[in-house]
């Protein structure tokens, strides 16, 4: 593989196929699907994250090694049960959310190169750049709102492709720390503020231009309730991105949904209208019945 | 001679989940020798594996998983002698 223009891509290929050779394969994957695109955004984030350091790219090839076998090994056994392990959010919460180690040594760094390693979460991004940003427009004078930041990848991408300001909310402080630590890299923080907060017990007001919330609606165990507050913090005529995880099980998960009409039917109750949508599924099904997982994004407005 | 029997117990899913019915198993045998030995496959090695031996393979111990012989020593470690 000639990675010779993108070394930091290099550097992580190389970590990656001596941690992790089964995973290797999904470098040339992406880039066969995705092409120079992809090559340019992943270098270029490495490059920012990592600075070309070895050492953090393959302490980062690990936290992305153990999260990606551990989301494996649950989806293997999810084909057999069909449903998540029985969880309530207190005990997610502290098995993941409130677990230091477990949420940076595994679970961020995890879910941040999996924006790039994973079609479907690559997919849901170039959702997000072509449909999405657009009716962001340079975002001057506006605010939006990131309600359950993760990594901070998507507020990262709100305030370094538009002039938004923006408030990530969300109830693990690790979340948020990571989410700044990101943000300062890309020199994007001092227009974005971060809360511990419950925003189902404690709403957030005035509502904003913009909101995104990606992919936490399986992490609750009432997405209805959840989603009714977020309708409020959207302004008339404003957009969000809101997007689910469908048979998607992992150590967090606990709402499940099965298909992307589940997701639609509970935006609308919410009072939202759906403007555009994508569902991407992870990998195409080794035989027919394999369940796989599935991201599903919506653009959504209110009247 | 326990390390043979688990070599020769593990041979059978190896070649099933890799389809390759004549694969030889080797202590160094890795994912970059054989075509079919992808994330998918490798996860269903680990499923399988853990219903032949009984034991339960924790994160961390699957990190370590680099290629056969690292199988087959994590194995003898957890007591299985095939």
């Amino acid at each position: 593989m000639k990675l010779d223009d993108y070394s930091s891509v290099g550097f992580f290929y190389d970590a990656l196929r001596q941690r992790f050779p089964y995973f290797s394969g999904v470098i040339q994957k992406q880039i066969d699907t995705f092409g120079d695109h992809w090559l340019r955004l992943f270098e270029r984030e490495l490059e920012v994250l990592f600075a070309k350091d070895k050492k953090r790219i393959d302490q980062a090839v690990m936290g992305y090694g153990k999260f990606a076998l551990d989301s494996m090994k649950l989806q293997v056994k999810f084909q057999k049960t069909k449903a998540y392990d029985n969880k309530t959010y207190e005990e997610a919460a502290s098995e993941v959310y409130q677990n230091k180690e477990y949420m940076f040594g595994l679970y961020l760094p995890g879910i941040l190169l999996s924006h790039y390693l994973w079609r479907h979460h690559f997919l849901q991004h170039m959702f997000f750049l072509e449909k999405f940003l657009p009716l962001v427009g340079s975002g001057d004078g506006k605010v939006f709102y990131d309600i359950g930041v993760g990594t901070g990848f998507y507020s990262k991408e709100m305030l370094t492709r538009s002039n938004l300001t923006g408030k990530g909310f969300d109830l693990s402080p690790y979340s948020l720390e990571h989410t700044l630590m990101l943000l300062e890299k890309h020199h994007v923080d001092k227009r974005y503020e971060t809360n511990l907060r419950n925003i189902i017990e404690n709403p957030v007001m005035p509502a904003a231009e913009f909101l995104v919330s990606i992919e936490v609606l399986e992490h609750l165990e009432n997405p209805q309730i959840f989603l009714d507050s977020l309708s409020c913090m959207l302004i008339p005529g404003g957009y969000g991105l809101i997007s689910a995880a469908i048979n998607a099980p992992n150590a967090d998960h606990i709402y499940l949904y099965r298909n992307s009409d589940e997701v639609a039917e509970q935006l609308l109750n919410a009072g939202f209208e759906i403007v555009d949508s994508s569902v991407d599924p992870a990998y195409s099904p080794k035989k027919d019945g394999d369940l796989v997982p599935v991201n599903v994004a919506f653009i959504v407005t209110k009247r | 001679m326990t390390n043979k029997n688990i070599f020769d117990s593990l041979t059978p899913i190896f070649r099933e989940v890799l389809d390759s019915p004549s694969l030889v198993l080797t202590a160094d045998l890795s994912a970059s020798d054989v075509a079919n030995w992808d994330s998918l496959n490798h996860i269903t090695l680990i499923v399988e594996i853990e219903a032949l031996t009984g034991l339960s393979l924790s994160t961390d111990e699957l990190v370590s998983l680099q290629n056969v012989g690292d199988f087959v020593r994590l194995l003898f470690d957890k007591g299985y002698r095939g």
